[in-house]
């Protein structure tokens, strides 16, 4: 190919993917660009930390955002323990098995969020179907909405298909005869696992560990649904703040102190992924 | 294993299958297990319009975004797969990134950004948050399916004496339509869920069918709610099975004809 038609070859690259370029360019980076300024509005048009100081200085704050991290992480390890058996169990099953265990991850994410914190309302409500049945065993009822663990439970049943899939697809790409040879070596099913399966996975387990933490320090419907005053996290707040308060700088600063614990958890997850797959 | 994959199934489906039953409820207040059975809760939400017109509002919405994406993504993931340019692996990343952003910082970022420019409260800055959200998909999808198929087929047009866009046309699309049809129907099943955005861009007129749930239950407990939740999980479904029976999801993996 001619210089001159590998030019013509790039530019028209370069072409066609200007209009989603620019679209993103315009409506994606923008309203994060304001975003950024708006937090450092002093109202008279000048700049200043103070929201800063404020989102950071006050007990208050430092609270919400350390229980919005501290759910994220329960959820997240929850998820891990709880999605990796499935995970194998879809990666090794077949036929029937294997379409209903992938049905019953996906039909979870095909349900609106809200319509998921409602059924477990219903569940954990004090007339609710959990206490239903522990009424029937005669035991004392327990009202778990309103409360943190409530809250995580209905959080790891919406994120979970993450965590499983993300898992899922790595262990699908793992050499069945690597087993077949631990095995053959004397290897017990569980050392199989966990010497063998679970170091290869790892590149799934870091993405999908991190998808999920992202997704739940992001998360506000269930909060809001299940919880109470007391049950505050970081997105909630900042919703807060704008629908109640209208303070939209200050709104902007919680937001970009959010976006700013996202990036460090995908770098970790960038880095972590680096030194897995170099293993 | 049995064991734990019984209780697992349960944990996962168990929401859902209630909000069913509840659907279904005779009683006034919501209750599980209900007291009887009957449709009134189905007849009443599919009468109201204040439910039906934020469902209108969701399909249209999906619809717009999805198409409104398709057009966006499909040179871009035609380029990104085919011409050899520098920096085609940034733009793809670029492409993807609204997937990493929590959406409501984003929603309240737009609602400042789409104030200032003043699109604030306008339809078109819904649809264009909504565009940019599911822009990911449609992307991703494309260009996996793009990238597992024969170049020679393209090759063997331009051969023929093909021009460019009649390769386009009657070799190029045909073989993507799958992946157009599937990443779209993601980028629906998005916009058809999507709360933080709609909640906040969204006002009487062109609210969704997610926020209006959500209003709806920050001041009414019934079984109202689970019946409308019950005709929106309908409505997924159906579009499963029409992206189904179409087009087979076995065809995303398709490498030539």
């Amino acid at each position: 190919m001619s210089r001159r038609g590998s030019m013509r070859q790039g530019a028209r690259g370069y072409l066609l993917t200007f209009p989603a370029f620019a679209f993103l360019a315009v409506f994606f980076v923008g309203p994060l660009i304001v975003n950024l300024f708006e937090s450092f509005k002093d109202g008279e048009g000048g700049i200043t930390f103070a929201q800063y100081a404020r989102a950071l200085g006050d007990a208050y704050y430092l609270e919400v955002l350390a229980d919005t991290i501290g759910l994220s992480l329960v959820v997240t390890i929850a998820s891990l323990v709880l999605g990796y058996p499935l995970a194998l169990a879809i990666a090794r099953s077949t036929g029937a098995l294997k379409s209903f265990l992938i049905f019953l991850v996906v039909t979870p994410l095909l349900i609106n969020v809200v319509v998921r914190t409602f059924g477990w309302m219903v569940i954990f409500g004090r007339s609710g179907f959990l206490n239903s049945i522990l009424k029937f065993l005669e035991l004392d009822t327990i009202t778990l909405t309103g409360t943190w663990t409530g809250i995580a439970i209905a959080m790891v049943q919406v994120l979970l298909p993450f965590m499983v899939l993300s898992i899922a697809s790595t262990l699908e790409g793992i050499d069945g005869e690597l087993e077949d040879a631990a095995t053959t070596l004397g290897a017990t099913p569980l050392k199989t696992i966990i010497h063998v399966i679970f170091p290869l996975s790892l590149q799934g387990v870091i993405t999908g560990t991190v998808l999920v933490f992202a997704l739940s320090i992001g998360s506000f419907v269930t909060v809001m649904l299940m919880g109470t005053n007391s049950t505050m996290v970081l997105p909630l707040l900042v919703y807060q703040q704008l629908n109640l308060a209208s303070d939209w700088p200050f709104a902007a600063a919680l937001g970009n102190i959010l976006i700013f614990v996202v990036l460090i958890a995908t770098a970790l997850q960038l880095g972590l992924s680096g030194r897995a797959a170099r293993r | 294993m049995v064991c734990y994959l019984a209780v697992i199934s349960v944990f996962l489906l168990l929401p859902q299958l209630i909000v069913v039953v509840v659907a279904f409820s005779e009683a006034s207040f919501v209750s599980f297990p209900p007291p009887g059975y009957s449709t009134k809760w189905m007849v009443r939400v599919l009468s109201d319009p204040s439910f039906m017109k934020p469902l209108w509002n969701s399909v249209v919405l999906g619809l717009s975004a999805s198409i409104m994406a398709a057009a966006l993504a499909l040179p871009a993931s035609i380029a990104i797969v085919r011409h050899s340019f520098r920096g085609a692996r940034a733009i793809q990343n670029f492409l993807l990134s609204p997937l990493s952003m929590p959406a409501l910082i984003l929603a309240i970022a737009m609602l400042f950004f789409l104030s200032d420019i003043g699109l604030g409260n306008t339809y078109a800055g819904l649809l264009f948050g909504h565009v940019v959200i599911v822009l990911p998909y449609l992307v991703r999808t494309i260009v996996a399916v793009y990238s597992g198929a024969d170049p020679r087929i393209e090759e063997a047009a331009y051969t023929l004496g093909a021009r460019p866009l009649s390769t386009f046309w009657f070799v190029t699309l045909p073989m993507l339509r799958p992946a157009i049809f599937a990443g779209g129907m993601f980028a629906f099943l998005v916009s058809f869920d999507e709360v933080a955005i709609a909640l906040l861009l969204s006002n009487a007129s062109s609210i969704t069918l997610p926020v209006s749930i959500l209003t709806y239950l920050t001041y009414n407990y019934d079984p109202a709610v689970a019946a409308i939740s019950v005709i929106k999980m309908i409505i997924v479904v159906l579009a499963l099975l029409v992206l189904e029976r179409f087009y087979g999801l076995q065809n995303l993996t398709m490498q030539s004809r």
